[in-house]
């Protein structure tokens, strides 16, 4: 990975945009690992069809990843000659071999304990070298990537990314990219941007347990939120990590949970409650492949249906997904302002796709407009009715600590003062005040986006998006008008804004990568899109590529 | 015991227990009794001195659970077992207010036992108060963790068999550092030892022996049990767990005080945003 992440720096550095998709072992805790790098000089939302370029640093366990790294005889493979043949999961690709000694032959034993085999920045400086970065961009991304690293440790990366570029001089394989202009950029990854968004969105508290592929946004979390005077905390479980998350809230303070679906699991009771008792959360899902334990370490967009319906009772909430990694920043600080503007939880449907990968963005997107919990606005002297039945179904609720206006928060059924009653009027009362806070819900121009105006439509969400957008504009090219409609908003569905995107379309089809159909149905069943919509599902863990979707449409 | 009648420096307000009343009408059975740990606590709040709007009351399920919309403080009351969580976010969010975590013996031991482990090993200062009853009351009398094996009810005929969970012992193993013991019908002790536990700095656990006259009528004789006693153990956690598990349930009083230091309060903002959002770029 430290191989991937120094030439996407260096590739950033330059002004080239990128994409680095991360594979692990199914055992998560490290081993075996594959760093897939796309740079261009345009932006990137999306894996390839096929890579050019696969550079082995051993072939342990690839046989795992092959599916995952599409590659064709017009590909070119680098390899150690000390390392063998190459396995037959690669080389049935018919991809052109290089070999090229990768090692130091002059390394003793104690040389490679000391300061690291190195085989990985000699590799990063053959490919920096076949694509023409420079020494100095790799220099300055090395050394921010080994920040901390003694001197000796540097020195030796430094030798081995030099000596690999020289080698590359003696390679002619054409890959040298289009110059490009030096650009302020962000390089970011998905989990880091919902970090981030959260932060700006105001979250100060942050409940958790550890869970892949979430777990490295809460340990980017954890020393910024302490900077700005926040606090996470580390639960026991996730049923303690949401409780804490709605404690914090209740104390005024914007919380927030971060899991994958196994945690989600068991916080679907408490939040039926937060729904109940009308407290702000906003819930972060890093989907994974499921049902249970499932592939941790891998990408799936199978919560739709939990993280919509999951509850008992009537639960109306909001559910959100990031269109890109990127607008995990956009979605994450929105989210925060929904949740306290509609004193409700709100699930930001990430994925292990979105969260893990580190791309290279353009700063300065647009930011939602701050909206805040609603604290006052109490008439003085009457009865204080934390429930009350109001034209607006959004009511106040005071921060505790303000004197006169003590409330206690209540799951059980209840009356407009909170206190739990057992009756039919109460009941369907407070069911309809909550039911009126989404039905009155208005996303605005937030509700998601579309590009392009054919009259063919895909229908998508989070990480489907990109490889969307890809295979549209191929189709577009080749004489076959497509648009893509991505939903930020999946729950409640923007009926109106989301007539307007289909307006003109002949053909609507609906991609998502689960086995269900979960938001076809979602969005079938609710009668948002025609009855002839057709569905592309089909599950994790291989992302769509622009070519499987745009053979599905042809 | 300490004298908890003079205030501390912040409580300035003279209060009475009914400042602290809200006037709805417990859903309690005559006899209850945690119509004691109410009246306790009511008494032990006055004396503390901090006005209702300062102080939250959180809770889970059950009977003893209903109490928070009993006072005039803040309140929630939640789903089952998990009021501990609830109130560590709480209180980890907002210090400056008197979080107090009531509830039952089922809700803290059973479907919260993990939380009640883990908001004694986190030390989080706040006060845990239990009405235990060693049954299940709101769903009608099943037994629960503190249930004796050989008490007979309908879903386990002739007894539930099983050795009854020891909650001061756990308390003390799991690292609580103010572990006592109260009972529901010396609503003056009680309200002594809250104040106590709210002044302790870290977590303090009470548990509280709160008969079920309904389902557990034998329970009465309780008060004929309970005796006082005043052999605290200081910072000798195993010899604190062997005194427990010694013990017939009804010695009253402060059993175990350690020194372990509470969780500090969150740190000062020390860097703005922008800051946070440097380390992002690249290029020029």
């Amino acid at each position: 990975m430290t191989a991937g992440t120094v030439f996407l720096r260096a590739a950033a550095q330059a002004g080239y945009y990128g994409l680095m998709t991360q594979l692990f072992g199914p055992q998560v805790r490290g081993g075996e690992a594959a760093a897939l790098v796309q740079i261009s000089t345009a932006p990137i939302e999306c894996q390839p069809d096929r890579f050019d370029l696969f550079v082995a640093l051993d072939w342990d366990k690839v046989e795992q990843f092959a599916p995952e790294i599409p590659l064709d005889q017009s590909s070119t493979i680098i390899s150690n000659p000390a390392d063998g043949a190459v396995p037959a999961s690669i080389a049935k690709s018919k991809a052109r071999l290089i070999s090229l000694s990768m090692n130091d032959p002059g390394a003793t034993r104690l040389d490679k304990a000391l300061r690291g085999k190195r085989t990985n920045m000699f590799a990063t400086g053959v490919v920096a070298g076949l694509v023409g970065l420079r020494a100095e961009n790799l220099r300055i991304a090395l050394a921010q990537v080994m920040v901390g690293k003694n001197v000796d440790v540097m020195e030796a990366n430094t030798t081995a990314l030099a000596a690999g570029i020289k080698a590359a001089t003696a390679l002619e394989l054409g890959f040298k990219l289009e110059p490009t202009r030096e650009m302020p950029r962000w390089l970011i990854t998905g989990n880091q941007a919902i970090g981030l968004g959260a932060l700006r969105g105001g979250v100060r508290f942050v409940g958790c347990y550890p869970i892949t592929p979430a777990t490295d946004l809460v340990e980017w979390l954890a020393p910024e939120l302490q900077k700005l005077g926040g606090r996470l905390a580390l639960a026991e479980d996730e049923l303690a990590s949401i409780n804490m998350t709605l404690g914090a809230s209740y104390g005024g303070v914007p919380a927030m949970t971060v899991t994958s679906g196994p945690g989600l699991s068991l916080m679907v009771e408490t939040i039926g409650l937060a729904v109940a008792a009308e407290v702000p959360a906003v819930l972060i899902d890093v989907m994974r492949a499921g049902p249970s334990t499932g592939i941790p370490s891998k990408t799936e967009q199978s919560d739709v249906n939990i993280a919509i319906y999951g509850s008992h009772g009537d639960a109306p909430r909001v559910v959100l997904a990031p269109m890109s990694v990127g607008d995990c920043m956009t979605t994450a600080e929105w989210a925060v302002y929904l949740a306290e503007s509609l004193q409700s939880p709100v699930i930001v449907l990430s994925d292990q796709a979105l969260g893990q990968a580190q791309a290279v963005v353009d700063p300065g997107l647009a930011r939602p407009k701050p909206l805040r919990r609603r604290t006052n606005g109490v008439s003085p002297g009457a009865q204080f009715k934390r429930y009350a039945i109001a034209a607006d179904p959004v009511t106040p609720m005071p921060r505790p600590g303000s004197p006169g206006y003590q409330w206690v928060g209540e799951g059980l059924t209840h009356n407009e003062v909170g206190i739990p009653v057992g009756g039919a009027g109460a009941h369907v009362a407070q069911i309809n005040k909550r039911a009126k806070k989404f039905d009155q819900f208005e996303p605005g121009e937030w509700w998601g986006q579309t590009w392009g105006q054919g009259d063919t439509a895909i229908l998508t969400f989070g990480s489907s998006v990109g490889p969307a957008r890809e295979a549209a504009q191929r189709l577009t090219g080749a004489g076959r008008p497509t648009r893509v409609i991505g939903l930020r908003v999946l729950s409640p569905i923007p009926r109106q804004a989301l007539a307007q995107a289909l307006k003109g379309a002949r053909r609507v089809v609906v991609l998502e990568q689960n086995h269900g159909a979960q938001l076809y149905r979602h969005l079938l069943g609710n009668k948002a899109v025609p009855v002839t919509t057709e569905s592309i599902a089909r599950p994790g863990p291989l992302p769509f590529r622009p070519a499987e979707i745009a053979a599905h449409l042809a | 015991m300490n004298d908890v009648t003079a205030t501390e420096a912040h409580c300035v307000r003279a209060l009475a227990a009914k400042d602290f009343m809200s006037g709805a009408h417990p859903i309690w059975c005559p006899g209850c009794g945690d119509y004691g740990v109410l009246a306790g606590l009511e008494r032990a709040l006055a004396l503390h001195g901090r006005p209702p709007h300062e102080v939250a009351l959180i809770s889970g399920i059950g009977c003893s659970s209903r109490l928070p919309a009993y006072t005039n403080c803040y309140g929630f009351h939640g789903v089952h077992g998990r009021a501990l969580a609830f109130a560590t976010g709480l209180k980890l969010a907002r210090p400056d207010l008197e979080v107090i975590t009531v509830g039952g013996d089922g809700d803290g031991y059973s479907i919260g036992g993990n939380h009640f482990i883990h908001a004694c090993r986190r030390n989080v200062d706040m006060l845990y108060i239990v009405m235990d009853n060693r049954v299940y009351g709101m769903t009608k009398g099943q037994p629960s963790p503190t249930t004796e094996p050989d008490w007979d009810s309908e879903i386990a005929p002739g007894g539930i068999g099983l050795r009854p969970f020891n909650p001061l012992a756990v308390a003390v193993a799991s690292g609580a550092n103010f572990v006592a013991r109260a009972f529901a019908g010396q609503p003056d002790h009680l309200a002594q030892l809250v104040v106590e536990g709210i002044r302790w700095p870290g977590f303090a656990f009470i548990e509280v022996l709160s008969p079920c006259i309904t389902f557990r009528p034998e329970q009465f004789d309780w008060k004929a049990k309970v005796r006082h006693d005043e052999a605290m153990i200081q910072n000798d956690r195993a010899a604190a767990i062997a005194a427990t598990l010694a013990d017939d349930g009804f010695n009253l009083g402060v059993v175990f005080k350690g020194e372990r230091a509470a969780v500090t309060k969150p740190s000062q903002p020390i860097a703005p945003l922008s800051d946070i959002e440097r380390q992002f770029t690249v290029g020029t």
